[in-house]
């Protein structure tokens, strides 16, 4: 299993967001007890050009100094936060202004090579929160209640396919086109003929894991010119094996799920709000409403505002 | 008529599985208030006892029960009722997929649109959709009938080996060694009788327009038809 979930608020205006997700994840603890995320979008308010850096970076003498060394040797960092995690690691943030996009994976890239030090991920419309441990434990840690946006997608990780670390935890990010973001429960069983065309595109892959495939096909096609939900609709076709999995992206969620229907997905909406998650309770932490829709096998479902 | 409520806010599935199992001891009738859409309530309960659900309930609501009757007031997430022997399980909302999975007997009811592969694997029993069931309605089921007021998705009947669907709507496509055939007068005897009896009241001429998924053949993979016994 896995637990995921998204929501958007309907009138583009700051809702708080990351509490509403932490209540629906919470409400999907029982599906997956590794670790949880958020990509919570819309709140950030960071001018143009600029973006978040979270950082995991192991306690260790001098090691900081080396990060922002590395981070200052491209650009300048503006402000600075550490976050304490679990079993010797702390998260570095830390705002930075770039003249381009394209000048972000790079920047990470090098970080990366920095031993004990990985980049877990690169934003500027949105916040990712992601850890070990329970939906509670992350949202105490980061603090999750007081963030704001407009919309949000989440998880909680029954870990089957590669290992219960910060880095595998979802949201898994993008860098094909900005701020793209999945959470997923499933598997993809035709992973290697969906990576390969994406490699030989020139897309760089930093794990086995299949949600990060999955991210990387989606951010190609949007990319390509692709409307979001017809980039779902692609991956439906293209996708083998059992999946259900959110996108987030800069101005909406969107879900799509296997053409077996082998994964769970509901859907509710009201005028306010669209909400999408694995079961029913997770919806009804965000709306009250007695009219849930099952997501067909081979559905897509999308919001943008 | 003796009759008890059990809050389920705060408690975990174990938890309110046997405060229940305890008051089906001593009581008639069991309401079950803030349900929240908790997973495999009722799970294993054999008393036939009255049970509403107050709220929604999740995955194998009223697994392996055998002979209560049960009342859910709004919707269910995967596999209701899933391997009932005996009882009633009446929602009144919406169903996910596996609406009365592999069920040996009893009555699954579900007012609105259920997902997937209902009544997947039943035995004996009947499953009544008020809405449309989805993708693999009826897979490899091997007895029963499931009736759907509303429409059937792809794959209807898919591998069906015994039993019957009675569908009044569209029929999107068959599975393999599923048919279509006209329905009978005994089959309408059938269904008149049925229907109403879980507040489904239709117009004598609806009747007529039900149609039935039945297999082609008892032996579809593991011999040749000419071998049915």
């Amino acid at each position: 299993m896995c637990g995921i979930a998204g929501v958007v608020f309907k009138d583009k205006k700051l809702h708080p967001v990351g509490e509403i997700m932490t209540r629906m994840l919470d409400a999907l603890q029982h599906r997956g007890p590794d670790s949880a995320g958020f990509s919570i979008y819309g709140g950030l308010g960071l001018a143009e050009h600029e973006y978040l850096l979270n950082i995991e970076v192991k306690e260790k003498s001098g090691l900081l100094e080396k990060v922002k060394e590395t981070v200052n040797a491209t650009t300048k960092i503006e402000t600075e936060e550490i976050i304490p995690s679990v079993e010797n690691y702390n998260i570095y943030r830390c705002k930075i202004a770039l003249n381009s996009f394209e000048e972000l994976k790079p920047l990470i890239m090098d970080v990366d090579k920095l031993e004990d030090v990985i980049v877990l991920n690169g934003s500027h419309s949105f916040e990712m929160i992601k850890d070990v441990g329970s939906v509670k434990e992350i949202a105490d840690r980061y603090n999750t209640y007081s963030k704001m946006g407009t919309h949000a997608i989440g998880h909680t990780r029954f870990s089957t396919e590669s290992i219960v670390d910060r880095y595998h935890a979802h949201p898994f990010q993008s860098y094909i086109t900005p701020d793209i973001t999945v959470v997923h429960n499933g598997q993809i069983t035709n992973y290697w003929k969906i990576r390969d065309p994406l490699e030989r595109k020139g897309h760089i892959f930093e794990t086995n894991n299949d949600t990060e495939c999955i991210v990387h096909y989606i951010a190609d096609k949007l990319y390509e010119g692709y409307k979001l939900e017809e980039a779902l609709e692609q991956s439906v076709k293209d996708m083998d094996g059992p999946f259900s999995y959110i996108v987030g992206t800069p101005n909406g969620v969107g879900i799509a799920k296997d053409q077996l229907g082998l994964r769970p997905g509901v859907l509710a909406e009201n005028d306010e709000v669209f909400a999408i998650a694995s079961e029913e309770v997770s919806l009804r932490a965000v709306m009250d409403t007695h009219d849930i829709d099952q997501i067909s096998p081979g559905e897509t479902r999308a919001y943008t505002i | 008529m003796r009759e008890i409520e059990i809050d389920a806010n705060s408690k975990e599935p174990r938890e309110i599985n046997r405060a229940i199992k305890n008051a089906a001891e001593e009581y008639d009738k069991i309401i079950i208030k803030n349900p929240n859409a908790m997973h495999y309530m009722l799970a294993g309960l054999t008393k036939p006892v009255e049970v509403v659900i107050d709220g929604s309930a999740g995955y194998f609501v009223g697994t392996m029960i055998d002979g209560a009757k049960v009342h859910i007031t709004e919707n269910a997430g995967w596999f209701p009722a899933d391997n009932m022997t005996d009882g009633e399980v009446i929602i009144d909302g919406a169903a996910g997929d596996g609406v009365g999975q592999g069920i040996y007997g009893g009555t699954v009811v579900v007012r609105r649109n259920v997902g997937s592969r209902t009544g997947e694997i039943m035995k004996n029993g009947t499953i009544i959709i008020g809405g449309n069931s989805g993708f693999m309605s009826g897979l490899f089921m091997m007895g029963g009938r499931i009736i759907v007021l509303g429409d059937i998705s792809d794959d209807a009947g898919e591998s069906i080996i015994r039993g019957t669907i009675y569908v009044l709507g569209d029929i999107k496509s068959l599975g393999k060694n599923a048919k279509i055939e006209e329905i009978n007068d005994n089959d309408k005897k059938e269904l008149k009788e049925l229907l109403p009896s879980y507040g489904f009241e239709l117009e004598e001429e609806k009747y007529d327009e039900f149609r039935k998924i039945v297999p082609r053949s008892k032996r579809p993979f593991y011999g040749k038809e000419t071998e049915e016994g």
